[in-house]
C-alpha cells in the first residue's frame, strides 16, 4: 500500500485550492458584473423589468445552491452543450452570486436618501446619469462591507461544485480520504484551508464595516 | 379668491390642477399664473398643499387633472425628453439642501452643466467658480458639503441650480432647516436674485422676507388658493377669516 506523508496530502490539497480560488474569483467577478446590470434594471422605470429581476433574485434565494448546480449541469447537457464541470460550476455560481449581490446592492441603493434622486432629477439628469454620478457612488460606500462579506459565502459555495465532479478543495479532500482511509485528517486539512481563505475576508469586511460606522 | 387678472402671457401657467395622495385630495383645482421676472411667495399652514404644488411644477409629483406649462411647454410626465427640457428651465432648491455629499462644492455645481449641457470641463469649472463667488463662497470650491455650515450648503445648492441657467427657480422652504443665525445669508442671496430679475416661486414661512421681496403673495388653504394679492393686501388687509387667523397665529 502506498504511504502518503502529511506533506503529500497538504500539497495535493493546496494544489486543488487553486481551483477553489479561481472558481470563487470567476463567480465573484462574473456575479458582480451581471449583478450590476440587474441592479440597473431593477431600478429602471420600464414596466415589468424590475419585477422580473426581483423574481430572478427570489428563485436563486429560494432554492438550494446544490440543486441549482445539478440543474445547470444537466440542463446544459440537455440543451446539447457539452460542458465541463468547471464551466457549469462557473456559470451556476455566477448566476447565484449575481442574484445575491443584486439584492445586497438594492438595499444599499435604497439607503441613499430620496432627496438625492430628487435633486439630480431637478437638474435634468437622466436615469443613467443619476445612477452613475449621484446614486451609485454613495451606495458603494455602504456596499463594500457586505459585498466583501458575501465573498465568504461564495468561497464556501464552491465546495458544492464537488458534487458535479469538479476537483476543487472539497473534492480533493474526498479523494485523499478515500486513498488514505483517514477521512478525519483529510477533512481537517480541508477545513483549515477554507478557514485560511475565508477568515481574512471576514476580518476585512468587519474592519470596513467598523470604519464606515466610525 | 384667486387672481382675477391673469396676464396675457405667463411663464408658468397652472390651470385646474388636481392632485391626490391615495384618498386624500391635496390640490383641489389650482389656478396660478406667474409672469417672467415675477417673485411669488406661497404661504399657508403645513398640509395646505403648497410644497406639493411647487413639486408639481418641475414634475417631482404627478397630477391627475389640470394643465401646467412652463414657457409655453406643457408638462408631460410620460415624455422623458420633454421632462428633461422642462427641468432645464426650472431649477429647484430644497429644504434639506440635497447636495451630493461625495462631491466638492465646486463639483456639485459643475455636474449638471457638464452632463446635461455637455459644457467642457474647463468652462464648467470657470462658471462654477464664478457662481460660487456670486453666492459668496468663492474660496470654498474644494470643500465637501459636510465641511460646510447649513447656510453655506444652501448657498452652494443655489449656485448649483443657477448653473443650469433656469428661467424660473422654485424654493421649497429653503431656510426651514437652518439655524436662525444662518437664515439671513441665504435670504440675502435670494433677494439678490430677485433684484436681478430672476423669476422666483417660493414656499416660505419667513413672512418678513415674503413681504419684502414678493410681487405677489399667495395664501393656500386646504388644497386651494384661498387669497392672493400684493404683500400689502395680504399682510395688511387680509380679507378671509382663514388668512386673518393664519397671520394672527404667526404673530403670537
Amino acid at each position: 500500500m502506498v504511504q502518503f506523508s502529511l506533506w503529500d496530502i497538504f500539497s495535493f490539497l493546496l494544489g486543488a485550492m487553486r481551483w477553489t480560488v479561481l472558481l470563487s474569483l470567476i463567480a465573484f467577478v462574473g456575479g458582480g458584473l451581471v449583478g450590476l446590470g440587474l441592479l440597473l434594471l431593477r431600478f429602471s422605470q420600464a414596466r415589468g423589468v424590475g419585477l422580473a429581476v426581483s423574481w430572478y433574485v427570489q428563485i436563486f434565494q429560494g432554492t438550494p445552491l446544490l440543486m441549482q448546480l445539478f440543474l445547470v449541469y444537466f440542463g446544459l447537457a440537455l440543451l446539447g452543450m457539452d460542458t465541463s464541470p468547471m464551466v457549469s460550476a462557473a456559470i451556476c455560481l455566477t448566476l447565484y452570486a449575481s442574484a445575491y449581490l443584486t439584492e445586497i446592492w438594492r438595499g444599499c441603493v435604497n439607503a441613499v436618501p430620496r432627496g438625492q434622486w430628487e435633486a439630480s432629477a431637478s437638474l435634468a439628469l437622466d436615469y443613467q446619469q443619476q445612477m452613475r454620478h449621484v446614486i451609485l457612488p454613495q451606495a458603494m460606500r455602504v456596499a463594500i462591507a457586505p459585498t466583501v462579506g458575501f465573498m465568504v459565502q461564495i468561497v464556501k459555495g464552491t465546495a458544492l461544485a464537488s458534487v458535479i465532479g469538479f476537483v476543487e478543495l472539497t473534492k480533493a479532500g474526498q479523494m485523499i480520504s478515500n486513498a488514505t482511509y483517514q477521512p478525519f485528517l483529510a477533512y481537517t486539512f480541508v477545513g483549515l484551508l477554507y478557514f485560511a481563505l475565508c477568515y481574512p475576508l471576514s476580518w476585512w469586511s468587519q474592519r470596513l464595516e467598523n470604519r464606515r460606522l466610525a | 379668491m384667486t387672481d382675477t387678472n391673469p396676464p396675457a402671457f405667463s411663464l408658468v401657467d397652472i390651470r385646474g390642477l388636481h392632485k391626490r395622495f391615495g384618498a386624500t385630495e391635496v390640490l383641489k383645482g389650482i389656478d396660478l399664473q406667474v409672469r417672467r421676472k415675477e417673485v411669488v411667495c406661497i404661504i399657508g399652514k403645513s398640509g395646505s398643499g403648497k410644497s406639493t404644488l411647487l413639486r408639481c411644477i418641475n414634475g417631482l409629483e404627478t397630477f391627475e387633472a389640470g394643465s401646467l406649462s412652463v414657457d409655453g411647454q406643457a408638462l408631460k410626465h410620460t415624455d422623458r425628453d420633454a421632462m428633461r427640457n422642462l427641468r432645464q428651465q426650472v431649477g429647484m432648491i430644497f429644504q434639506s439642501f440635497n447636495l451630493f455629499p461625495h462631491l466638492s462644492a465646486g463639483r456639485n455645481v459643475m455636474l449638471a452643466p457638464s452632463l446635461v449641457k455637455g459644457i467642457p470641463r474647463d468652462d464648467a469649472r470657470t462658471r462654477a467658480q464664478a457662481l460660487l463667488e456670486r453666492v459668496g463662497l468663492g474660496p470654498l470650491f474644494d470643500r465637501l458639503p459636510e465641511q460646510l455650515s447649513g447656510g453655506q450648503q444652501q448657498r452652494v445648492a443655489i449656485a448649483r441650480a443657477l448653473a443650469m441657467d433656469p428661467t424660473v427657480l422654485l424654493c421649497d422652504e429653503i431656510t426651514s432647516a437652518l439655524d436662525p443665525e444662518l437664515v439671513g445669508e441665504v435670504l440675502q442671496v435670494v433677494e439678490m436674485l430677485a433684484d436681478e430679475g430672476m423669476t422666483l416661486i417660493l414656499v416660505t414661512h419667513e413672512m418678513a422676507f415674503a413681504r419684502k421681496v414678493s410681487d405677489r403673495v399667495v395664501f393656500m388653504h386646504q388644497g386651494l388658493i384661498h387669497e392672493a394679492g400684493t404683500p400689502d393686501e395680504i399682510f395688511n388687509h387680509p380679507q378671509s377669516p382663514e388668512l386673518q387667523q393664519f397671520l394672527s397665529a404667526l404673530r403670537d
